[in-house]
């Protein structure tokens, strides 16, 4: 009995293990490739390993491609996001779990079934036309205003459930000591929020980093704006992938590897965020 | 006499109350107003503004009120949105028959008593998730590529083919290449959905099918799955959603090609509205008018399921 548990133990293990090879392999490829001459990706794209570290490919990508660039574009629309998506679903999830003006729950309704309607491609056009009306088109800050002030409803979703578990004693207490709603949320409510918030926030930032559509017709034809996503795909769609392929995958590297860093971190508010939006929603 | 003065001094309590509370609402109300400025700029308008659309001929310049005419050339002189439903219906269906039982099986083996290291997997499993749509087009792009691909390398290497494939030259090599790449996105979501879907299942439901006797298949088709009988619904219509909204994936990696034979709802509609790369004239209208049969036709996919999952569940 024990040696067919142990068969079966090695049997699952092998399968757990195959896939997560599976999974890691593109990556990993990735990663490797990234260190290689451009001719030996050309011509000996099997062998994993490149034969020659060839740190130059990095050198060369941040200066000449000018990924330097696109990674401060990057940092800043998705810590600009992150900050704004934090803070404005944390008021707003206080709000609509504790205030009490009229139309408080329809306008909640409005905002929660915004999360079931899927868009996509579908308002971009307008959303850009107005973009433009209030000038923040042509900016990567643009990009982050937009998605700060729209479709945040799982986020403000979140945040409301955290504040209505959280014992009401406690606003009370502000209330007797002379706080008014807007003091109680700073002060009171926003220091307790910061499990849900730094969900939040890691989900924006990494939301936010990864997005491509919006910010490429955002950043039309300046290059100088563009974000990691968008300007790694110009330069494959120069028509020179092929001369390029070691400062592409150098690129691609600098686009996944800070926010796998981040992953591997703070993997647990990735599922938090993940399982409760999806099992509650 | 008394009374009325008690009377008077708790309606006065009452009107400072309630100035209070009128104080609170506003202060909600101007702690929400950025959010509910978002919504109408960035979702109401944008609805209300496609749904008019719909109904003019626009191209940017000048619009002109045509009635249904946009609608009537969607159903009747629009075979390539069609085929880029159908190209999604065919990449969400064979996903699903993939990805449902390898998510299923991967999570019941995690969550068996033989592994050790459950989160480890469950780490690994999820992380492509979290890289960037388009980046994941150009990393499969770069494996795939005809002439200096690794998978041709490989597969030449081992001898499984004599000269290589040009994957991306015909429609089912490149939307195969697609759904390999979406499935090995999206895999791991589903994984830790059926793992927190297994952990919530009492332990001694499986205590005392053991001391009836219970093998490990019986548990499974008597426990397990019908346990996860409604978490299997959630799974199964965010990976339907999620397929139709595809876009960023497909664009990097075929952009559509061969001859628009991949092409994809989300890619198609934006292509219209945008008029990327074709020198046409930009016909606004039509694409709006698109984007409203595509948000009926989303809705009555989303109905059906719902309704079959509710027979299901009768």
């Amino acid at each position: 009995m024990k040696k067919i548990n142990l068969i079966v133990q090695i049997v699952l293990y092998a399968v757990l293990v195959l896939i997560a090879a599976i999974t890691l392999i593109p990556v990993v490829y990735t990663f490797f490739s990234s260190f290689k001459e451009n001719m030996e990706i050309l011509n000996n794209s099997a062998r994993l390993l490149p034969e020659k570290f060839r740190w130059e490919n990095y050198v060369e990508a941040w200066k000449l491609a000018d990924f330097k660039t696109y990674t401060f574009n990057s940092l800043l629309m998705a810590g600009t996001t992150a900050i704004g998506v934090m803070f404005f679903s944390a008021i707003a999830g206080y709000v609509f779990a504790r205030a009490s003006f009229p139309g408080k729950n329809v306008l909640f309704f409005i905002i929660i079934s915004t999360m079931f309607i899927c868009l996509g491609s579908i308002t971009l056009y307008p959303i850009i036309n107005v973009a433009k009306l209030l000038h923040i088109n042509g900016s990567i800050l643009g990009v982050s205003v937009i998605q700060i002030f729209s479709a945040n409803a799982t986020n403000i979703f979140l945040a409301r459930n955290f504040v209505l578990r959280l014992p009401k004693e406690l606003e009370e207490a502000a209330a007797i000591d002379g706080c008014d709603f807007f003091q109680t949320c700073m002060k009171i409510i926003l220091p307790l929020l910061k499990p849900i918030m730094a969900t939040i926030g890691i989900l924006a930032f990494s939301g936010s980093w990864n997005e491509y559509i919006m910010p490429m017709v955002f950043t039309l034809g300046n290059p100088k704006s563009y974000p990691l996503t968008v300007g790694l795909i110009a330069l494959q769609s120069q028509g020179e992938a092929a001369t390029s392929w070691n400062l592409l995958l150098a690129g691609t590297t600098m686009a996944i590897v800070p926010i796998l860093v981040i992953y591997l971190v703070f993997n647990k508010y990735f599922t938090k965020g993940l399982t409760e939006g999806a099992v509650k929603g | 006499m008394l009374e009325a003065k008690t009377k008077a001094s708790e309606g006065k309590v009452k009107k400072r109350k309630s100035r209070d509370a009128v104080k609170s609402d506003i202060q909600a109300v101007c702690m929400i107003l950025p959010q509910i400025i978002g919504l109408i700029l960035f979702s109401i308008y944008p609805i209300v503004y496609v749904v008019k659309y719909a109904f003019y001929d626009y191209d940017m310049v000048t619009a002109r009120f045509i009635g249904f005419d946009n609608f009537i050339r969607i159903f009747t002189n629009d075979p390539a949105y069609w085929k880029s439903i159908l190209n999604v219906i065919i990449i969400g269906m064979s996903k699903l028959i993939v990805e449902m039982p390898l998510a299923f099986l991967l999570a019941y083996i995690i969550d068996s008593k033989f592994i050790r290291a459950k989160s480890v997997f469950r780490v690994i499993y999820y992380m492509p998730n979290v890289m960037s749509a388009a980046v994941v087009g150009l990393i499969y792009y770069f494996l795939f590529s005809a002439s200096d691909g690794v998978v041709n390398a490989l597969l030449l290497n081992i001898g499984a083919i004599t000269e290589p494939i040009a994957w991306f030259s015909g429609k089912w090599t490149a939307m195969l290449v697609i759904g390999i790449a979406s499935l090995w996105q999206g895999f791991g979501v589903n994984v830790l959905f059926f793992s927190s879907g297994m952990t919530t299942i009492p332990r001694d439901y499986y205590e005392s099918a053991d001391i009836d006797g219970a093998t490990m298949l019986q548990k499974l088709i008597h426990i397990t799955i019908p346990s996860l009988g409604p978490i299997m619904q959630v799974i199964c219509m965010l990976a339907i959603i999620n397929t139709l909204k595809m876009n960023d994936l497909v664009k990097v990696l075929t952009n559509g090609n061969p001859a628009g034979e991949t092409e994809v709802l989300m890619l198609y509609l934006f292509k219209k509205f945008f008029a990327y790369g074709s020198g046409q004239r930009a016909e606004i209208g039509y694409a709006a008018a698109l984007g409203v049969v595509t948000a009926i036709v989303l809705g009555i996919i989303t109905l059906i399921y719902q309704r079959m999952t509710r027979k299901m569940n009768e």
